[in-house]
């Protein structure tokens, strides 16, 4: 599937009488990438999540999921056919043994890789017959992997896939995610875990208050993103330094910071015009960059 | 494999509620026979019957309302309706699986533990009706489907763990207490089958067919209606 | 093989590999012919995505550093000009040792000298110059 986009949705709004979790969004998810979506607590990550699995209808707007329409039925099952969704608490059926719930889903899936979910229950060191009310969470993400990754879907959709889990189990989620990309499939995970966002994402989408706010490749954010740090003997302006790019000011006494997301070079060149003593500029992290991004204006 | 897992859900309640239904209806009409009641003078091994069958419709009553407990909004405040839901079955698939098998159990439950009953009677030698066990049966299954129809509806209008069956068991005391001006459209009237009792307090013929298929009726429009309420909704 | 990348730091995780990658192949630790290796197994190990390999294996193919062969791998390809560089950085790291004791000398700290590059380097807008 190359080309055609995995996600992409046109104005999806979602509204709770006067709340509006989402607020017009436009996903734009290529294929065969590892797309992060990151925001704070509430921003409506799981909700847009849910408009595109067909769990929650959109208010407004409309999206496309492989191809397939989220708000029809009737495509709404058939694009679940090649997709995989962990959620965000890993909650699968208490009244289950492991064996049996990798029995249930496998009846879903023409496609089911027996020998994988066998691998992985090895690997996993899984307890097939243990019910899973009685697995701590870090086997049941686990096994939440398992079930996700035996069906080899064409897109894996993750809610907080890190959420409660321990520095090991935060490894072996990443590196699962990372070979499944290598296998072809679309990667697309909501977190607010800033570190292993940037380790294994090639996309970065940033959603505010129900909106986007930044949709770039952590490539391009880590090329053009700087903090110029400038000391002068005479503050000047704010003004003179709103260029295009510069994010964001702060001055104290002699010092000024700015935070841009380009446009460096015109920047420094303003800094010496107007003497400046000191002029550092420094790359940002993705921290810095989302905090920016969602900060209120 | 969405029987397999309504079966997995539910196994445990129905087996023990048919295990149980079937011990404790054979064994009050065999207490019966043993200790029988004075008014039943007339034909005691009749009114053994009946006593059984109020045991038995109480019991399917309480069975029918825990065997439909469950479904979307259920696995919503357990935290795994997400994961059903992200499974490729349309939502209507769903829920004709969890008919299927809430009712299906329930109708297995209507007819196996009567039967057993009545064999269990007629064990113990004494004249036997069949038409009365036929009767009784179709009384329990017309009244009967509407109150699982009434669990199915609350079930997906009332999220919570146990919450749904409680609403359910207070809609069925409240069946058990209404005004006698009811006893037509109560559900509960014609499982107990008091409308059909003649003079000598037995059950009078011809098998109310139009009653009961009212029953099924209204069964059929709370089941439509619970279906669309879970096709419609946000989980 | 043992790389090491920053996913914190300013610079594209695929630019890191490159120069990591170009680093071994100077200072020997990867040897002409050698097979690197595969875009999964690589991904897997450094727990990146598989595109950021991806693309430091084309880019480095296209400087020549290494020669792809579909369904086998990627392959050291230390050539003349390759094996240049390397005495070209080699010197450069000379130089460059040199220049800092002498700001050291000249009572420069560690960071200060630091920030220093990184603003030249960085400030300009460029980032780290395709040969």
């Amino acid at each position: 599937m190359t080309g055609a986009l995995a996600i992409e949705t046109e104005g999806l709004s979602k509204s709770y009488g006067s709340m509006h979790a989402v607020r017009n969004l436009n996903l734009a998810v290529k294929p065969n990438r590892i797309t992060a979506f990151l925001g704070l607590n509430g921003a409506g990550k799981s909700t847009t999540i849910k408009m595109l699995l067909g769990i929650v209808k959109p208010t407004e707007g409309s999206g496309r999921v492989l191809g397939k329409r989220i708000d029809y039925p009737v495509e709404s099952v058939e694009l679940r056919r090649d997709v995989a969704f962990v959620t965000e608490d890993k909650n699968l059926y208490g009244y289950m043994t492991v064996e049996q719930i990798i029995r249930f889903t496998r009846g879903f899936f023409p496609g089911w890789r027996q020998d994988v979910a066998e691998e992985l229950l090895r690997k996993y060191e899984l307890p097939a017959r243990r019910k899973v009310r009685h697995l701590s969470k870090g086997m049941r993400t686990k096994l939440a992997l398992l079930l996700a990754v035996s069906r080899r879907p064409t897109l894996l959709i993750l809610d907080e896939p890190s959420e409660g889990l321990d520095p090991r189990g935060i490894e072996q989620l990443l590196e699962c995610l990372v070979a499944q990309c290598a296998e072809g499939a679309t990667v697309f995970f909501s977190s607010h875990q800033i570190a292993e966002i940037e380790r294994i994402s090639d996309e970065v989408c940033i959603i505010n208050r129900g909106s986007l706010v930044l949709d770039a490749s952590l490539d391009v954010l880590r090329l053009n993103w700087r903090q110029v740090d400038l000391v002068f003997a005479s503050l000047p302006d704010r003004g003179d330094f709103q260029l295009a790019g510069v994010e964001r000011i702060r001055t104290r006494g002699q010092q000024m910071s700015l935070f841009a997301s380009g446009n460096v070079d015109a920047i420094v060149e303003r800094a010496r015009d107007f003497h400046a003593t000191a002029i550092d500029v420094s790359p940002v992290g993705l921290r810095e960059i989302f905090l920016q991004s969602v900060e209120e204006s | 494999m969405l029987w397999y897992k309504a079966w997995l859900e539910t196994r445990t309640r129905f087996l023990i509620s048919l295990a149980g239904m079937t011990a404790l209806g054979c064994y009050r009409v065999w207490e019966l026979d043993r200790n029988p009641e004075p008014w039943y003078k007339l034909d005691y091994y009749y009114f053994a019957l009946r006593s059984g069958h109020q045991l038995i419709t109480l019991m399917w009553i309480v069975a029918a309302t825990l065997l439909l407990m469950g479904g979307l909004l259920r696995e919503k405040a357990l935290g795994v309706s997400s994961f059903t839901l992200a499974l490729p079955a349309s939502r209507r698939r769903l829920m004709g699986v969890r008919i299927g098998t809430g009712f299906g159990q329930g109708l297995v439950l209507a007819i196996v533990p009567w039967s057993a009953m009545f064999v269990t009677a007629a064990l113990t030698g004494q004249a036997r009706s069949i038409f009365q066990a036929w009767f009784s049966i179709v009384l329990l299954i017309g009244g009967g489907a509407v109150i699982a129809g009434v669990a199915l509806l609350v079930s997906a209008l009332i999220e919570g763990e146990y919450t749904a069956p409680m609403v359910s068991f207070g809609f069925a005391i409240l069946c058990g207490n209404a005004p006698k001006s009811l006893e037509f459209v109560n559900p509960l009237g014609l499982m107990g089958g008091r409308a059909y009792l003649g003079g000598s307090n037995m059950l009078v013929r011809p098998i109310p067919w139009i009653h009961v298929t009212a029953n099924l009726c209204v069964t059929a429009i709370l089941v439509g209606i619970s279906v669309k309420i879970v096709e419609r909704r946000d989980f | 093989m043992l790389f090491r990348l920053t996913p914190s730091g300013g610079q594209p995780l695929y630019l890191q590999l490159m120069q990591q990658i170009r680093h071994a192949v100077e200072t020997g630790a990867l040897r002409d012919g050698d097979q690197l290796p595969g875009i999964r197994t690589l991904a897997e190990e450094l727990v990146v995505s598989p595109g950021t390999v991806v693309k430091a294996y084309s880019e480095l193919e296209h400087e020549g550093v290494l020669t792809m062969h579909h369904g086998s791998g990627a392959f050291v390809c230390a050539n003349r000009r390759t094996k240049r560089l390397g005495e070209c950085v080699q010197e450069a790291r000379e130089r460059v040792d040199e220049l800092i004791q002498q700001l050291r000398g000249d009572g420069l700290l560690d960071d200060e000298i630091r920030r220093l590059f990184e603003a030249s380097l960085l400030g300009a807008g460029k980032t780290v110059g395709k040969r």
